[in-house]
This record gives C-alpha cells, structure tokens and sequence, in this order.
C-alpha cells in the first residue's frame, strides 16, 4: 500500500503531457477533419485529389513514423526548421487524427440524402449556410459513435510520445518498473487511462442522448 | 410577356435527352398541372425551374427577369449572375415527394430557418407569418414536434407551409401525394386546393387525375421528353386529341 502510495503522484506526473497532448489534438483535429472532408468531397479536382493523397498517406504510414520524421527529418527538408519535441509531437497528431476524422465526416456528410441539400436550396440558402445549418449537424449525430472510438483511440496512441523522450503516463511507469522490478505500477497507469476512457464514454453517451431527441 | 416563360428547354443525362424543345408559359394566378407517365421528365422540368437541374438550352424568365437565355446562333443556354438566379429562384416555393423536412428541427424551426439565414429576419418577426401558415395547414398544435413524429400527410403539409414562410410567388409540386398512403392524399391535396383558391400560381406534377381535373386551369400532358398535348382540363380529360393520351389516361383507369 505504501508503494502505491508512493508510485501513484509520479506516475500522475506523467497525467500532464497525456493531457495536454490529447485535448489539443482534439481540439484541433475535429475542425481540421471537417474543412479536410469537404475538400475531399469537393468538386474541384485538384482540391478533392490532393485531399485523397494526403488521407493515404496519412492512414497508410504508422503515426510513430510521422512523429519521427516531423521531429527528425523536417529540418533536413526545411531549412533551420527545428521543432522541439511538444510542436513536432502536436502537429504529427493533429494531422494524423484529422485525416481519420476527415474520413469519418465524410462517410457522415455522404450519407445525408440528396433531398436534404435540395429542401435547403430551393429556400435559397447558399452551400456555406446549407453545410452549416441543414447538413453537419445531422452529420454529427451520425459520426458520433466512430468519433468516439478514434477519440479513446487517440488517449491511448499518446503515449507513443515516449519515442521523443517525452514524459506520458506510460513512459514514467515503464521507467518505475524498470527501476523497481515490480510490474504494480503497468496497473495504476492502466487505472488511469481506464479512468480516463470512462469519462470520455460517458460523455458521447451524454452527446448521443442529446442528439436522440429526433429521429430520421 | 408572360409571367412565367420557359421556351425550347432541353435538358440530357449523359445520353439520355430527358427534355427536347419543352416550352410553357402561364400567366399569374394560374394553375397548371402537369401529367404523364413515369420517366417523361415532368419532374425533371419542374426541377429546371428552380435550378435543382441546370438547362441544356432554352430560355427561362419569371415576372420579365431573365434567368437563363439562349443566344441567338448559340447551342446552349447562358444563365444569369449567380445572385441573380438565386433572387429569381427565391420567388418560388418547391415541394417534393419525400418532403424534405429538416428532421433536426421542430416543425417551427423548419419555418424559421430559411427566412432567419436567406432573409436574414429575426424570430419575432417571422414567428406570425410562421404561426399564421400552420394554421393555414392545420398543424399549429404540432409546432414543437419533430418531423419523424408526424405522418407523411402532415410532413407535407409543414413542408407546404415552410415553403410559403418564404412568401413565394409560385409554388412548384413536384408529386406532393405520391410517397403518401392513399388515405392521407386528401389532406395534402385539400391544402393546395385552398392556395388555387387563393390565386397562387402553381405548377403541379401529379399522379391524382381527379385532382389535377379539378384544380388545375390548364393540363400539360407530357411523355418522352415532350409536351403531347396541352389544353384545358375539359379537353384533356374528356376530348384528348392525341393517342398517347388517351392511352396514358386509359391506364390510369384502369381498374
């Protein structure tokens, strides 16, 4: 019990990076997945084949590689462009998330009937206000289930920070059970992240039952 | 110059030709209805109108406004500014088959919605031409109810309704009952008897024989692209002219 007091406040300490990682990746990854699926869906061209090739190559390479290559390639591609590991780590999340969630709203934004852009169009409204008012937030109550999967998915896939030397939960419990011999502390770091994952479920559950006020 | 005129419209689908040389012009507070069997384009001509299809060729122009016009010596159609058509559309109110009802709305936010983000208008002072209009259509007292609560009579009657919040000047059916159980027709077709009534100018696409004889001034008969035969109620009904009227209209009676 006293080393579990004792192990609980460090590995807590690794809470912050965890935290902060996750909820500005969240914060601007969603935004970011909406603008990439209308591009994606776009009728310009080159704007919907740009899309598809940067959603490819994001979902197609592991997001440890793009940690990697942001951190440690970039400069050697852009000139004195060096990130220290929190911007790399960020924006090799954020771009990596967006791509998924971009899919996600797009199989949402396909999936709303064409009735639903004529009804608006012939009351006038333009596409910007038709996206807005008639067709994302119906969208929204579509994708919320798999938004929360990659969300939870995403509080996980943090920790692969720990290749930047970065202090997360999981990489400050791997070094207490490497310096204690005692596996109790893979346990609590698994309580957290448990813990975290339950407020989080709750919470779609909370958006989903807002959204079952109507029916389609 | 009539009120609404659409000249030599033709509209294809990769190699299918859905309208060749269609043209109708009426005067305001008319009430067409168009007829005909599946796959004609009478729909497809509707939807012209209020641009849910662009034109091949052709020309149309509502209240001497010039949509879309087709030069002379040119193949195909020129349309006016994008704002332009867009204010010309706006005078019209479009109702479809499936309805189109927002159902992430109450039915009073399916009234407010268009004239809060199109015409920039506040609540209060939509809030009694919308409450004015589902008394029209009998459905004040489902108000806060969402879409998915109310049959498809009264989905089309709030339709009808959020079209007209829109203060249009003519309004298009485009099959208004055909997704409907046969008992809730009446409703629906009551109410848009009661806009002919009004002197609304409407064009009607339908299925309702009975209906379109009794509410329209002038019936289109339309079938491969074409307009068939043209005429009165009367004329259409009891003296078609043409084979494939008679034929169309056999059919239909057939039971």
């Amino acid at each position: 019990m006293d080393y579990l007091l004792n192990i609980v406040p460090t590995v807590g300490a690794g809470l912050q990076v965890t935290l902060k990682m996750f909820v500005i990746t969240i914060v601007l990854s969603l935004p970011l997945g909406i603008l990439m699926s209308l591009a994606r869906i776009s009728k310009f061209k080159p704007l919907r084949y740009t899309m598809f090739s940067y959603i490819y190559v994001m979902r197609g390479t592991p997001l440890m590689l793009q940690i990697l290559f942001i951190y440690y390639g970039l400069p050697f591609i852009v000139e004195g462009l060096e990130l220290s590991d929190y911007p790399a780590a960020i924006i090799a999340f954020v771009f990596n998330y967006a791509a998924y969630f971009a899919e996600i709203f797009r199989g949402g934004i396909q999936s709303i009937e064409r009735g639903q852009y004529e009804g608006a169009k012939v009351l006038g409204m333009t596409y910007v206000q038709t996206m807005r008012r008639i067709i994302l937030p119906q969208v929204v109550k579509r994708v919320l289930p798999p938004i929360a999967n990659e969300t939870i998915n995403l509080l996980k896939d943090t920790s692969l920070v720990y290749i930047l030397a970065m202090n997360d939960i999981l990489r400050i419990t791997r070094s207490i059970v490497q310096r204690d011999f005692d596996t109790t502390a893979f346990i609590v770091a698994a309580i957290f992240y448990l813990f975290f994952t339950f407020i989080l479920t709750n919470f779609f559950s909370y958006l989903e039952n807002r959204f079952a006020v109507y029916d389609e | 110059m009539s009120f609404i005129q659409m000249e030599h419209i033709r509209k294809r689908f990769g190699s299918l030709e859905v309208l060749k040389d269609v043209s109708l012009s009426m005067e305001q507070g008319e009430v067409v209805s168009i007829i005909g069997p599946s796959g004609s384009g009478k729909s497809t001509f509707l939807r012209c109108l209020c641009q849910l299809e662009t034109i091949d060729g052709g020309s149309i122009s509502v209240g001497g406004e010039v949509m879309v016009s087709q030069p002379e010596g040119k193949n195909s159609s020129v349309y006016a500014s994008p704002s332009k058509v867009r204010a010309i559309c706006r005078r019209m109110g479009m109702c479809f088959q499936h309805f189109n009802l927002f159902p992430h709305m109450t039915v009073m936010n399916n009234l407010l919605e268009a004239p809060r983000v199109v015409k920039g208008m506040k609540d209060e002072e939509i809030m009694p031409i919308a409450e004015n209009m589902l008394h029209k259509v009998g459905l004040w007292d489902k108000k806060d109810v969402y879409p998915s609560r109310l049959s498809g009579g009264q989905k089309q009657r709030v339709a009808i309704a959020r079209a007209l919040t829109m203060n249009p000047d003519i309004m298009l059916f485009d099959e208004p009952t055909s997704a409907l159980d046969p008992e809730l027709t009446g409703e629906v077709l009551r109410t848009i008897k009661q806009l002919a009534d009004e002197d609304m100018t409407m064009i009607i696409v339908t299925h309702e024989m009975a209906f379109a004889n009794e509410v329209a001034d002038r019936i289109l008969f339309m079938a491969d692209g074409i307009i068939e035969e043209e005429g009165t109620p009367e004329q259409i009904f009891e003296h078609p002219n043409s084979e494939r009227t008679r034929t169309f209209l056999h059919s239909m009676l057939r039971f």
